[in-house]
């Protein structure tokens, strides 16, 4: 107590000792934020797991008993139908948000002192409420809606354009909702670039595509991917842009999990149903992550 | 553990019309259900009843020939709690309800709201407690009792406004006796139209098969309401579990797909508003508050009939203030009270003498309206057999 | 460092993003001001529903709530997630990948699955559903988003300066402090916006964790689309987006030597 330096050297311990021990270190790193997700998500998911090999309850919930009939249900033309159009739905909203994500994250860190501003500007909408302002969304889409009424006034169109309740429509809504998925993660490696690399490369003459293709775009893959993964796989599970944009007119397998707990009582194959989509992106990530490890070397030791 | 899992399949079999009430009842009092358990259950499932024949019309809503057994003592409660939480439909209550209970009785209340019935089915049955009063539609009530988590009512004795209540609602059949609900505020799901722009009223299901009126149409966003017009079209029950007829059904919602702008429920006023809409299947009190804003908008019952509904208050069994709810039931089956609460939602009173105090009387159907109207019923074991139909139709 | 010039076409196309970004905001904004219950035509101008927020206590109370529950949720899920993105790029630890790849699920599974589960959870271990259940299911859903953002800074960052810190003898805990946090900001400061917002913007997790009285915004937004959503929630929302686009340009005026966001080249 009465040692002013005992802090520091206590400190300086606890630093060596971690020195020494790099995997109880990074244990200690992992551990908060893996226990919160072990005890919060991870038990909870593992009972909803034991749920889609039981008995469906008549009521909602669950009865004693061991069944796989509820995967077996499921691989059903009806569903796989169902699925494969949630994969291509997803995975053409993932493309368009890259093409309007990548130039917006670019020119968000070649901002200046407009960068803090553009950067929030990406994520302001977000803090509405979905559903006004899909309601907003509505209301510049309808037949008699602003978009319309605006090129039928300017003569552009003799009719007005169907969009609202399209295909169309539930993709602009898909994009919408997840553009600040990409944006945020490729703005934030971007953003580490090194400009002076960019200026050696200007400086020794490369056009400034090539400048791109061979300095910018390596570099930020690290956040490309990332923003892909972050579209992709909650646009699998998206369903209340369909309903309320598509005009609930499409199912994707988000539909169907939402339906089964609530208005199809049937929590086993809902849980089933999203055990599925579960495994097929857990799996899809542990190849990536094989991929991308054996292409380079962990970061560091 | 097994004796309550066995008699809850027998209830089962029962409801869903594969076992006959004699046998249910002895099946069930030689498994060691009570006999007061055993004709709650009876009374709970009376809606679940095997569909009518395909000829005979369906059975009216309303009183129902005298099968429900003497009621089971009602229980005491002890006194009057202090709190009261209640858990209801956003916007269904008059403003000043509330505030005006909580002034003359002293009890504080705790309000808040839900969006399904199922959001609030699943946190009663997984043991959320703390909700006194819970205000499920039709049916979803025959469910909750089902699971035993209903409170049986003590209307003899705490509730003796309950005499105001109209005979028409009195003894449902998805809550026979009136075991376990005070009927809040009914309606009717019907179409809603723009006579402007259509100038013959669409008095048929089939007018969503008309090509003539393709992209201007609607149906709402719910398997109960779309599956149970195409049902009632063929002249079947809105509760059929008949396969061949839920097929037919299927083929003629599947038609009317193509010529249907949107499934979509309550939001599709603004659109009747604005003229994007012309014909939507809607409730009744829906298409009266958009009516307020387009005077052009009618509605009406389709001649093959649809569905009549009652949402009622409920006590669930873990609440923790049951005195208080039974006080805040019957403080709104005083007229004046139930006027002011119905004038505010565009729904119909089930309180008969508040009826002179409407603004807009929401008249009871008339013998001829009745007949055409239906109650929904618990679909039970049938529930996944329409869920298929249904994924069908929107993945069609 | 601007002297970079960017192309025409690619500033007209980012024009357009952020058009298409703020076009339903604007349409949102306007009819908070529109004399209709319903959000179809101009009928008027009113103020009416900013006067309706006074009397509108649960929209009041929802807010409120939210503002806690989103604050709370994106601290807590933000310092977990840099933490763990921390090991996962610097330390090679046995289950790495496992742990990596488990971080994808959460983002994967239904929500409507993980607030039912959650609520099962709650229930069995006697946790009474409030707003401290709400912040806990946030932050189970938040880290994983923060990990993935964080990560893909880290990947490949500098680590030069780092080093040279060390060598002139700064400690780990003071290099961290003073260089990795720094040079991590950007990465930070993406995760923490999408948690927040993530939070702020929850219906169906949230609607399952809630009690009696924790209602937030999005939960009495959603139980109004029944009946209808009244422009008041238009007119709530305008607050929201005024109030924090003046805080942020507060922010930015104060801070000029150092900005929201961290500007090193």
């Amino acid at each position: 107590m009465s040692d002013p330096q005992a802090p520091v050297k206590l400190r300086q311990r606890i630093l060596n000792w971690f020195h020494h021990h790099p995997q109880a270190k990074a244990w200690s790193l992992v551990l908060p934020g893996g226990l919160w997700l072990l005890v919060f998500f991870l038990a909870p998911v593992l009972v909803m797991f034991s749920y889609s090999l039981k008995e469906r309850g008549i009521y909602g919930g669950v009865e004693d008993g061991f069944t796989v009939e509820h995967y077996l249900r499921f691989m059903d033309r009806l569903y796989l139908k169902i699925l494969w159009r949630t994969v291509v739905d997803a995975t053409v909203c993932t493309a368009i948000c890259l093409l309007l994500g990548y130039p917006t994250a670019y020119v968000i860190t070649r901002g200046g002192r407009l960068k803090g501003l553009l950067l929030f500007l990406v994520i302001l909408p977000f803090w509405t409420s979905f559903l006004v302002r899909t309601f907003a969304m509505i209301f510049l889409m309808r037949d008699t809606g602003f978009i319309n009424t605006l090129l039928l006034k300017l003569g552009l169109v003799t009719e007005p354009i169907v969009m609202l309740y399209t295909p169309f429509a539930v993709m602009t809504g898909l994009v919408y909702g997840f553009l600040p998925f990409m944006v945020l993660p490729i703005y934030s490696s971007l953003e580490k670039l090194d400009h002076s690399l960019l200026e050696a490369a200007e400086v020794l003459g490369a056009r400034s595509t090539r400048r791109f293709l061979r300095v910018t775009l390596p570099l930020s893959m690290p956040g490309v991917v990332a923003g892909c993964l972050l579209v992709f796989i909650p646009a699998l599970g998206s369903f209340l842009t369909s309903d309320l944009l598509g005009g609930a007119k499409e199912i994707l397998v988000g539909n169907v999990v939402q339906a089964q707990f609530t208005s199809a009582r049937n929590w086993p194959f809902g849980s089933a149903a999203s055990f599925v989509l579960m495994a097929l992106v857990l799996g899809a990530v542990m190849i990536y992550l094989r991929v991308r490890d054996g292409a380079e070397q962990p970061a560091e030791r | 553990m097994s004796n309550e899992k066995q008699l809850r399949n027998a209830f089962l079999d029962y409801a869903t019309g594969r076992m006959g009430r004699r046998d249910f009842i002895r099946g069930a009092l030689a498994m060691g259900a009570s006999v007061t358990a055993v004709a709650t259950m009876l009374q709970a499932c009376g809606d679940s009843a095997p569909p009518p024949a395909a000829e005979t019309p369906p059975p009216p809503p309303g009183p129902m020939p005298a099968t429900a057994p003497a009621a089971p003592p009602e229980p005491e409660l002890g006194e009057k709690e202090g709190e009261l939480h209640i858990y209801n439909w956003s916007d269904y209550i008059a403003e000043d309800t509330v505030a005006n209970f909580e002034k003359e009785s002293g009890i504080k209340v705790v309000y808040d709201t839900y969006e399904s019935n199922e959001e609030m089915v699943a946190k009663l049955q997984v043991g959320a407690g703390g909700y006194d009063i819970v205000v499920p539609t039709g049916y979803i009530v025959t469910v909750l009792a089902a699971m035993d988590l209903l409170q049986p009512l003590s209307k003899g004795r705490y509730i003796p406004n309950w005499g105001n209540v109209a005979g028409l609602f009195k003894d449902p059949v998805f809550d026979k006796g009136n075991l376990f609900g005070v009927p809040w505020q009914w309606g009717t799901t019907g179409i809603a139209w723009r006579k402007d722009k259509v100038p013959t009223p669409p008095d048929s299901w089939g007018v969503f098969l008309d090509p003539a009126l393709k992209n201007k149409m609607t149906m709402m966003d719910d398997m109960r309401d779309v599956i149970g017009a195409w049902l009632r079209y063929r002249g079947k029950s809105l509760n059929s579990t008949v396969d061949a007829e839920l097929q037919a059904a299927k083929a003629d919602a599947i038609a009317a797909k193509g010529n249907l702008k949107a499934f979509i429920s309550a939001p599709v006023k603004g659109q009747l508003v604005s003229g994007d809409v012309w014909i939507a299947q809607l409730w009744n009190g829906d298409t009266m508050q958009a009516k307020a804003e387009q005077a052009e908008i009618e509605y009406l019952v389709p001649k093959e009939g649809s569905t009549i509904w009652t949402d009622s208050l409920v006590i669930p069994k873990s609440a923790p203030h049951k005195r208080a709810a039974h006080e805040f039931m019957n403080y709104i089956l005083r007229p004046e009270v139930a006027a002011s609460i119905s004038n505010f939602t565009g729904y119909g009173t089930p309180v008969e003498p508040a009826m002179a105090m409407l603004a807009q009387p929401v008249p009871y159907p008339s013998g001829e309206e009745l007949s055409r109207l239906e109650y929904q019923g618990d679909l039970a074991r049938a529930t996944e057999l329409w869920d298929q139909i249904w994924t069908e139709i929107k993945a069609s | 460092m601007n002297h970079l010039k960017l192309p025409y076409w690619i500033m007209a196309l980012v024009t357009g993003v952020y058009l298409f970004l703020h076009l339903p905001i604007i349409a949102l904004i306007a009819f908070s001001f529109n004399d209709s219950k319903f959000s179809t035509e101009w009928t008027g101008f009113t103020l009416h529903w900013y006067e309706r927020l006074l009397e509108r206590q649960d929209i009041l109370d929802g807010l409120k709530s939210s503002i806690i529950v989103g604050l709370s949720a994106t601290v807590i899920s933000t310092v977990l997630g840099t933490l763990m993105a921390l090991a996962l790029a610097r330390h090679v630890f046995r289950g790495r990948r496992l742990v990596e790849a488990f971080l994808y699920v959460p983002i994967v599974t239904p929500e409507i699955v993980v607030g039912i589960s959650l609520l099962i959870l709650f229930v069995a271990m006697g946790v009474p559903l409030g707003l401290h259940s709400v912040v806990i299911a946030h932050v189970a859903f938040n880290v994983s988003f923060v990990v993935v953002v964080v990560l893909a800074r880290l990947q490949g960052m500098d680590r030069n300066l780092e080093e040279a810190a060390m060598i002139l003898g700064a400690d780990e805990l003071t290099t961290f402090w003073r260089i990795t946090v720094p040079q991590l900001w950007p990465g930070i400061i993406s995760g923490a916006m999408l948690a927040f917002t993530m939070s702020f913007d929850d219906y169906v997790i949230t609607s399952f964790v809630t009690g009696t009285g924790s209602s937030t915004l999005p939960v009495v937004v959603y139980t109004m689309v029944r009946k209808n959503i009244e422009p008041s929630i238009n007119a709530i929302s305008t607050v929201v987006l005024v109030a924090t686009t003046v805080l942020v340009i507060v922010a930015e005026r104060l801070g000029r030597d150092k900005p929201l966001v961290a500007d090193k080249d």
